[in-house]
């Protein structure tokens, strides 16, 4: 089915629409197909840019877009994940209910807290360097 | 009588309570239990794939290894439920079996609290429509702003915990800042 269309002006430097005619001419394409199909590229690329994903979520987190503007540039599963997200900020968890302090981890914990340790991380670890010495 | 509210949550959410209280490294929070408060505060209920899941987690030698370790030495705290007995049918929203067995529990037991870290992707809409009522479902980190609120867990620590699970699972940033002006802030 063949969306509607819409018409579009705009005054662009002379140099670019040179450039996208001889391009159109060598792909044997109109000028307008060819806008559409960069515009298409160009809006793809965008939405699957991390830094303008995170700016679209804090303008819709903040009430600055509205739902169908996600949509329509994210999805619609997108969309309503975030709608779903952004509704239960507002609502509170249940009560947590704690009678006294935390217990201790001898108390709480069936054996020691394991600690775990990036070997990267550590100073060097001089049991290599031995074995490759 | 145990009048902490029930609250059913699947690996993924015990295992990313469990990992800055064992990771060793500069970046992680410390000073604070996540894991302890939430197994104190709530009445948490698993399906028994959850033990499962985590036992399999465990032996690698890896970050992950030493979370499931830590909630294996914490599942007495846990009350587990065989389901696979009960469940005719798996449910069918693609989600993997420990969340699929804990939404099926969540219901079963009417559950006011249904926890889940699936929020980045659209599995978050797959969990709301499977529970029956979607007004249960909060995200790890939600929960952890309700027991700053409650001075269950230090809003300092919630803070830095944020930024380390902002880094280190990629959670939605623009979601926990949110959530930071709503209960850490203000």
């Amino acid at each position: 089915m063949a969306e509607e269309k819409t018409r579009v002006d705009f005054n662009a430097p002379k140099s670019i629409v040179e450039r996208a005619d001889n391009v159109a001419e060598l792909l044997d394409i109109s000028r307008t197909r060819l806008l559409i199909d960069a515009l298409q590229d160009e809006l793809d690329e965008l939405v699957n840019e991390e830094g303008f994903r995170n700016r679209l979520r804090d303008a819709y987190y903040d009430e600055r877009i509205d739902f169908q503007t996600v949509k329509s540039v994210l999805g619609q599963e997108e969309a309503m994940r975030m709608k779903l997200l952004r509704a239960s900020i507002d609502r509170e968890p249940p009560e947590p209910q704690l009678k006294a302090e935390l217990p201790s981890d001898e108390e709480f914990y069936d054996g020691e807290v394991p600690v775990w340790r990036s070997d990267s991380e550590e100073p060097a670890d001089n049991e290599d360097a031995e074995s490759t010495a | 009588m145990d009048d902490r509210p029930i609250s059913v949550v699947d690996t993924n959410v015990l295992l990313n309570l469990a990992t800055p209280v064992v990771d060793g490294r500069p970046a992680a929070p410390t000073g604070a239990d996540p894991l302890k408060a939430l197994l104190s505060s709530y009445d948490v209920h698993v399906p028994a794939s959850v033990v499962g899941e985590l036992s399999t987690a465990t032996g690698s030698g890896d970050l992950l290894s030493a979370a499931a370790d830590l909630v294996l030495n914490a599942s007495h705290h846990l009350t587990t439920h065989d389901v696979d007995a009960k469940i005719d049918d798996p449910l069918d929203y693609g989600l993997d079996q420990g969340e699929s067995d804990g939404i099926w529990l969540a219901n079963d037991l009417d559950a006011p609290l249904f926890i889940t870290d699936e929020f980045n992707s659209t599995n978050y809409l797959f969990v709301s429509l499977a529970l029956d009522d979607r007004n249960t479902l909060f995200t790890t980190p939600h929960v952890l702003c309700k027991l700053a609120s409650q001075a269950i867990l230090p809003i300092e620590y919630v803070d830095a915990a944020f930024s380390y699970y902002a880094d280190s699972k990629q959670w939605d940033e623009q979601y926990l800042n949110q959530l930071r002006h709503k209960y850490l802030r203000d």
